[in-house]
């Protein structure tokens, strides 16, 4: 169910994850807080860097417009008045970036959710203080105005127009990113679409554990995700 | 027994959870905040728990880095020594807490304890605040004793998660069952002779007899920490390292 996770694959840093999905890899690590350099110092709250690397070759503009639109959404998410004058330091590797036959600014928008999902996960498992929980969804509107979650390369082939969102679970806009032609009663829609499947992917689990929604959405990963590795935290205590 | 119930950053705790103290006053532990006038929210995802006894709830998360809290016991290393303190090392990349050069028993301006760079002490985290330097202390500033803290010479020191040091500094129950989950020392000391202290940071010390016996108890503390090793695991795995000894 949902994307391929890995946890804490890197002993070095506070926090690390791998996020798969359909079109990309990332690999995730979350320091913090740390000290900061003086002249990066906020006197309140914590100074949030983030560093993009791709997958070959050296990062450039393109890196740091993601960067930029990463560290902006952390930003909200993040206690950052819990540690002031302290640095969170975020670095994520693209392990596998979606195909150059795509249209740069398409990669681009496929890239953010998959970047603040991985860069989520991290900070959760290096134990920053969060305000919330975000889930970030890809989108595509393909053919007669049908849309697509997470689409493989396949369905983006001639695709009218994606959309990268992000949402919380007090229900909140933290990231909309988007490309191609489209209307706003077209992103609306959209958006209705990723609400919904940002709010199922953090969806309460029942008894059994896992219950699947009818949409087309991939379930609570999230949720699951989490649970799973929080009692895997205290199995220690159901032994004794 | 049902599974404690997990939270996730930015949810708030069902009133029915919560513990209904005596005194009114509810403490509250890692892992959730305070929004006045009655939410609890979660900062992180990990499970619930409660001591109806103190009337506290925290949340538990493996991992993380430590942050410092008045009252643990800590092993700190001295970075570099002024006028009037010593600047210790509680983790790393973080700013150094501060040791004063009187904070320890039985010292006065004539008689400073003879710490260098380098040098590992056990002390007690005395003030703790987000706006201030983290300070500690090498004695009960209340009795002026020692209490086990000082000076921690020879031997070696090992990182674990602070997870797993709290674990360590549990303790055992009435029938002498670590409350902990954790028997790697007591299975060894019954066997071989050392010394430990366990830093709530996340460093463990161990002075032993031999270099090579040192070195066997941090690589089991290491083991049960990252590999997760039951109370059966535990001892299985102490057993076996034994028998090269």
């Amino acid at each position: 169910m949902g994307p391929d996770i890995s946890h804490h694959p890197l002993q070095g840093a506070d926090g690390s994850v791998t996020f798969s999905s359909n079109l990309c890899s990332i690999l995730a690590a979350a320091n913090g807080p740390v000290e900061v350099q003086r002249r990066d110092e906020l006197p309140e709250e914590a100074a949030v860097e983030v560093n993009i690397r791709p997958p070959s070759g050296v990062s450039g503009p393109r890196e740091r417009w993601l960067e930029s639109v990463v560290a902006a959404v952390l930003r909200s998410v993040l206690h950052l008045h819990m540690h002031p004058r302290t640095l969170v330091q975020i670095t994520l590797q693209i392990t596998k970036a979606p195909s150059s036959t795509l249209k740069g600014a398409i990669r681009d928008v496929a890239l953010l959710p998959s970047l603040i999902n991985a860069s989520f996960l991290a900070l959760l498992d290096g134990g920053l203080p969060l305000r919330s929980t975000v889930a970030a969804v890809f989108l595509a509107v393909v053919g007669m105005g049908e849309v697509r979650e997470d689409p493989s390369e396949k369905e983006l082939a001639g695709c009218k127009s994606v959309h990268g969102l992000a949402y919380n679970n007090h229900g909140d806009l933290l990231l909309s990113e988007s490309s191609g032609s489209f209307d706003l009663a077209e992103w609306e829609n959209i958006a209705d679409q990723a609400e919904e499947t940002c709010r199922a992917a953090m969806a309460p689990l029942d008894e059994d554990g896992v219950v699947m929604k009818g949409t087309m959405s991939s379930g609570p990963w999230l949720r699951q995700e989490l649970t799973d590795k929080a009692q895997a935290a205290v199995a220690w205590r159901e032994a004794t | 027994m049902a599974a404690a119930m997990v939270l996730l950053p930015g949810e708030n705790i069902p009133t029915d959870k919560l513990p209904k103290p005596k005194k009114g006053k509810l403490t509250l532990g890692p892992g959730l905040q305070h929004t006045p006038p009655s939410t609890i929210s979660a900062t992180t995802a990990g499970s619930l728990q409660v001591d109806h006894r103190k009337a506290a709830l925290w949340l538990e998360h493996a991992g993380g880095r430590y942050q410092p809290s008045v009252g643990d016991l800590v092993i700190a290393q001295i970075h570099h020594s002024s006028v009037e303190t010593f600047s210790c090392a509680l983790t790393p990349h973080t700013s150094f807490a501060i040791l004063g050069q009187l904070a320890f028993e039985g010292v006065s301006k004539k008689t400073r304890p003879q710490l260098k760079a380098g040098d590992v002490v056990y002390a007690r985290v005395s003030k703790a605040s987000k706006w201030e330097d983290v300070e500690i202390e090498c004695f009960n500033s209340a009795t002026g004793k020692a209490e086990g803290m000082g000076q921690l010479k020879g031997g070696m020191v090992f990182d674990v998660r602070p997870a797993f040091a709290r674990r360590l500094m549990m303790g055992t129950d009435k029938e002498g069952v670590s409350k902990g989950g954790v028997v790697v020392l007591e299975e060894v000391g019954g066997k071989v002779k050392f010394e430990v202290a366990v830093g709530r940071n996340g460093k463990v010390w161990v002075d032993s007899g031999s270099v090579r016996e040192t070195v066997m108890i941090g690589h089991l503390l290491r083991g049960a920490d990252e590999g997760g090793w039951d109370v059966e695991g535990q001892r299985k795995a102490v057993k076996k390292a034994l028998r090269d000894v």
